[in-house]
């Protein structure tokens, strides 16, 4: 059943994307989240970490690290917004790697400064963990 | 012959300004077109949030979210101006700081700290001269700026307003109504008023019965940085694309001038050359009737 399922990920400055897909795969905020054809609408929460899809063309891989954001699914269109995305060829493991060390390392007074720099923990080992299974 | 070669002179030197004001005009326009994609582009994440924000707000949630709401007493108040770095644009510089000037006077009229943050030399340099300090500066917000320059500054203010350091933030940059119409403005973007403002009515799209993960409240709540920061975005690329259009045109009207000057210029010249040539004429003449 050919059913047109078209991926738009979105970020600030462009439309990075607009293509037609078989399956997408992507990093919720508590785990991963497969979606195929005919899903139920949605709207998610991402969290830090890969996206994949399958073209609908040829059925080519693609893999996308994807920086937080939203998913939201509606009909036969997926959109993905975020504000960063860089595909995974991409991402520099020493520099994610520079990033943790500089996360761990920052002292942090206060919830909001805590919960920060958690996140660009979080956010630092999913790029290094993305970077190191090219 | 000294009245002629004057004009000569002048005609020359008015030629080479026609010529610099043409090229920057074609450089504004270029530029322009290349600011208008990349704001036209930009605007599909706007278009996606409010478009979310709508799908939420269906929900008729209660949420809360410190960027919301107003603090109590406001006492610090952060002002970002957005200028250009460079002049010769007509009155986009000046109107953006009379915008400011005017805020930055009620806001310390009305007793606040107003902190005062200014992008582009143009208006440091006209800040310094008014003898107000900026705390802050920043002279790397070209015609391009990114989202990620941004984002280190919207950052910065919403942890500030978080933490209760700011209670206000006010941003007095050239609002880009169309390609004909600029016009500067002074925004508050903290607090954010309402969220949904420019989620119009958009009922004749389908409505979805959505699954919310993890719900509707924790999205929306998430989203609201999220609005902040595309919304702040949005004001540097509006200043970006306004610019080019305020140069466009001030180097269009500098062209028209300049042709202008070229046409009564040589239209003097011309006259003064033919009253020196009947002057000599008449001289030769007036010397051989005496020699008669």
């Amino acid at each position: 059943m050919a059913q047109e399922f078209r991926l738009l990920l979105v970020t600030p400055e462009t439309t990075l994307l607009d293509q037609s897909i078989e399956s997408l795969r992507c990093t919720l905020f508590d785990g991963q989240i497969g979606i195929l054809p005919g899903r139920m609408p949605m709207v998610g929460r991402l969290g830090y970490g890969e996206l994949v899809f399958y073209s609908a063309d040829d059925g080519t891989e693609s893999r996308y690290y994807v920086d937080g954001g939203f998913l939201q699914v509606q009909g036969s269109v997926i959109s993905v917004l975020t504000e960063h995305a860089i595909p995974v060829s991409k991402l520099n493991a020493v520099e994610a790697e520079k990033l943790l060390e500089e996360a761990l390392a920052r002292p942090a007074v206060g919830d909001e400064q805590c919960d920060a720099r958690e996140r660009d923990q979080r956010r630092a080992r999913a790029m290094l963990a993305l970077s190191s299974h090219k | 012959m000294a009245k002629a070669r004057a004009i000569v002179k002048r005609l020359k030197a008015v030629k080479n300004i026609r010529k610099i004001t043409r090229t920057m005009e074609l450089i504004a326009t270029a530029r322009f077109k290349k600011a208008m994609d990349r704001a036209s582009e930009a605007a599909a994440y706007t278009k996606k949030i409010s478009e979310l924000v709508a799908d939420l707000s269906q929900a008729n949630l209660e949420f809360h979210h410190p960027l919301l709401e107003k603090h109590e007493t406001e006492k610090n108040s952060v002002l970002l101006v957005l200028t250009s770095n460079r002049g010769l644009c007509g009155g986009y510089n000046s109107g953006v700081l009379k915008a400011a000037l005017k805020r930055y006077k009620e806001l310390t009229a009305s007793g606040q700290n107003v902190r005062l943050e200014v992008s582009g030399k143009r208006g440091i340099s006209f800040l310094k001269f008014q003898g107000i300090a900026a705390s802050q500066t920043y002279t790397h917000f070209e015609d391009r700026p990114t989202f990620e320059e941004v984002d280190e500054l919207a950052s910065r203010y919403i942890l500030e307003y978080v933490e209760g350091k700011i209670d206000r933030l006010d941003v007095a940059y050239t609002e880009f109504v169309s390609a004909s119409r600029q016009q500067a403005a002074v925004h508050s973007l903290l607090p954010i008023g309402v969220l949904a403002e420019s989620v119009k009515e958009t009922e004749t799209a389908q409505k979805y019965d959505y699954e919310f993960l993890p719900s509707a409240q924790e999205i929306l709540e998430e989203i609201v940085p999220t609005a902040f920061k595309a919304r702040l975005f949005k004001c540097f690329l509006d200043a970006a694309v306004s610019e080019q259009i305020a140069r466009m045109v001030a180097m269009k009207g500098a062209t028209e001038n300049a042709n202008e000057m070229v046409g009564t210029l040589s239209a003097q010249y011309n006259r003064a050359r033919q009253s020196q040539i009947t002057s000599e004429i008449l001289e030769i003449i007036g010397g051989a009737a005496a020699l008669e």
